[in-house]
C-alpha cells in the first residue's frame, strides 16, 4: 500500500499541494487529475523522491520513504516520465542501459500488446513518431514487472486506438499498482479510482 | 653525446613571428579567442621563466619537503584550472578535485618512481617534477575534456538519468552512460597518442631527452615509461575526480542537486 501522508510541497513561495493525503491500496489503478501545475507530476516525483516535501511523509508497504529506504523503495517502481524523448538509440538500448537486456522478449511482447510490431523494440527512436515512442518506452517500463507502475501523462502523444491497447494492456496486470497522472478523459474513465488535485 | 645548442634569446624572440599565422587565421575566420591566445602566451612565457628560476632553486636544494610542496602546489593549480574550464562552484569542487589528483599522484609516483624507475633518492627533484609534471600536465587536460561531458552530459540529460535511477533501481546504473561517456572522451585522444607515437609524431620527453644529450635507446624506455604513467595517471585523476564529487553533486536520494545542475 501507498500511503500519502499530508503532504506539503512549495516552490518558490507557491504552494503546490497543501497537507495532501491519500492511500493506494496494492493491485489499485489510481490516477492524479487535475488542471496544469496542480502537482499531479509532482506527486509522481515525491513518491520516487526525486522531489522531497517540506512537511508530510510517504511510506510504501509499511517503510518510510527516507535516505535509507529510497534505494528498497525504488526497486519496487518503474516509472514512465512525461517527456519520452530519452537521448537513447532504441529500446533494445534503454533495456540495455537498465541491465535488463535478458527482458527483451518480454517488452517485445508488451510492444504487441500495445499495437507495435515485435521488432519496433530495437528500431531506431529517430524513426518513430512520438506515439510509437512513448509505446517503446511504457513496454521497456512494463517488461521490468514491478509491483508499482508510475505514469505521467502516459496518453500524451497517443491516438484513440492506442489508448485503448494501453488501457487494455494495463487492465491484464496482475497485482500491479499503478498510479498515473492525467487529464485525459479515456484513461481517467478507465481509472479504478480518481484523485482530483 | 655534444652539449645542447642554447637558443639565444633574439632567436627566441623570432620564434614567437611564427605565432603570426594563427593571429591571421584567428583574425580571418572572426574567431574571438585572439586575447585569450594572447593572454595565454604571455602566461606560458611569465611562468616558464619563473619556473626555470624555481627549479633552479629546487634543484639546488633537493628536499624531500620542498618538492613535495612544489607537487602540491602543482595539483591545487590543476584543480582550479580543472574548475575554470569546466565551469564549476570553486568552494564545493576544489577540494574533492586536489584531492582526486593528491591520490593519484601518491599511486603513480610510488608505483612508476619507486618501484618502476628506483632512483637512488625518491624525492630526488630530477625525476619526481618532471614525472609528476608531466602526468599531472596531461591529467588536467583529459580530466577537462572527462568531466565537461560528465557535468554537462548530467545537466543536459537529467531525464535519462532519473529514469534510469527508478527503472534500474540503482544510482550506480543510473550512472554508467555518463561516466562511460566521460572516461571515453577523456582517454580516447590519448589512446589515439599512443597508437602513433613515434610515427607521426615524436613524444616531447622523448625528444627533450635525446636533445638533452641521453641516447634514444635510454629515451624510448622514459617516454614509454612515462606514456604508461600518463595513461594510468588521467585514468585515476579523472574517475576519482568523479567518484570524489558525488557528495557535492547528489543528495542523499541520489537526486541531482538543483544548485549545482541547473535547467
Amino acid at each position: 500500500m501507498i500511503n500519502i501522508n499530508q503532504i506539503t510541497l512549495s516552490f518558490q513561495d507557491k504552494t503546490i499541494l497543501d497537507n495532501f493525503s491519500a492511500q493506494i491500496r496494492r493491485g489499485e489503478h489510481v490516477c492524479f487529475s487535475g488542471s496544469s501545475g496542480r502537482g499531479k507530476s509532482s506527486l509522481l516525483k515525491i513518491i520516487q523522491a526525486y522531489l522531497i516535501p517540506a512537511k508530510g511523509e510517504i511510506s510504501i508497504d509499511g517503510l518510510t520513504l527516507n535516505r535509507l529506504q529510497v534505494k528498497n523503495i525504488r526497486n519496487k517502481m518503474a516509472y514512465v516520465p512525461q517527456n519520452i524523448h530519452l537521448p537513447v538509440k532504441n529500446g533494445t538500448e534503454l533495456l540495455e542501459m537498465l541491465a535488463k537486456s535478458q527482458l527483451s522478449e518480454k517488452a517485445e511482447i508488451f510492444c504487441e500488446k500495445l499495437g507495435l510490431p515485435r521488432e519496433m523494440l530495437s528500431r531506431s527512436f529517430d524513426e518513430m513518431s512520438g506515439g510509437q515512442k512513448q509505446r517503446i518506452v511504457i513496454a521497456v517500463c512494463l517488461s521490468l514487472e514491478r509491483e508499482i507502475l508510475l505514469l505521467d501523462e502516459p496518453t500524451a502523444s497517443l491516438d484513440d486506438e492506442a489508448i485503448d491497447a494501453l488501457i487494455e494492456c494495463i487492465k491484464g496486470l496482475e497485482n500491479t499498482t499503478v498510479v498515473s497522472a492525467s487529464h485525459n478523459s479515456k484513461w481517467l474513465n478507465a481509472a479504478g479510482r480518481v484523485i482530483s488535485i | 653525446m655534444k652539449e645542447t645548442t642554447d637558443i639565444g634569446l633574439w632567436n627566441l624572440l623570432l620564434a614567437f613571428v611564427g605565432m603570426a599565422i594563427p593571429l591571421f587565421v584567428f583574425y580571418y575566420f572572426k574567431l574571438k579567442v585572439i586575447k585569450d591566445m594572447l593572454v595565454g602566451m604571455i602566461r606560458m612565457v611569465v611562468q616558464l621563466f619563473l619556473v626555470a628560476v624555481y627549479l633552479e632553486w629546487i634543484f639546488k636544494l633537493n628536499s624531500a619537503w620542498i618538492n613535495s610542496l612544489w607537487v602540491l602546489i602543482m595539483i591545487f593549480v590543476g584543480a582550479g584550472t580543472v574548475l575554470q574550464r569546466v565551469k564549476l562552484n570553486w568552494k564545493t569542487f576544489l577540494l574533492p578535485f586536489a584531492l582526486a589528483g593528491f591520490v593519484s599522484m601518491l599511486i603513480i609516483d610510488s608505483f612508476f618512481i619507486g618501484i618502476v624507475l628506483q632512483p637512488d633518492y625518491f624525492f630526488d627533484a630530477r625525476y619526481f617534477i618532471p614525472i609528476t609534471g608531466m602526468v599531472l600536465g596531461n591529467s588536467l587536460n583529459h580530466n577537462i575534456v572527462g568531466l565537461t561531458a560528465y557535468f554537462g552530459g548530467l545537466q543536459q540529460k537529467k531525464e535519462l538519468y532519473y529514469f534510469l535511477l527508478t527503472n534500474s533501481g540503482s544510482k550506480r546504473q543510473a550512472l554508467l552512460p555518463f561516466v562511460s561517456d566521460a572516461l571515453l572522451k577523456g582517454l580516447n585522444p590519448l589512446i589515439a597518442t599512443m597508437s602513433v607515437m613515434g610515427l607521426i609524431s615524436l613524444p616531447g620527453m622523448m625528444t627533450g631527452q635525446i636533445l638533452g644529450g641521453a641516447s634514444p635507446a635510454i629515451a624510448i624506455k622514459y617516454q614509454i615509461m612515462i606514456m604508461l604513467a600518463i595513461f594510468v595517471g588521467c585514468t585515476l585523476t579523472l574517475i576519482l575526480s568523479i567518484l570524489f564529487s558525488g557528495k557535492q553533486l547528489f543528495d542523499e536520494y541520489g537526486n541531482l542537486k538543483p544548485e549545482i545542475i541547473r535547467n
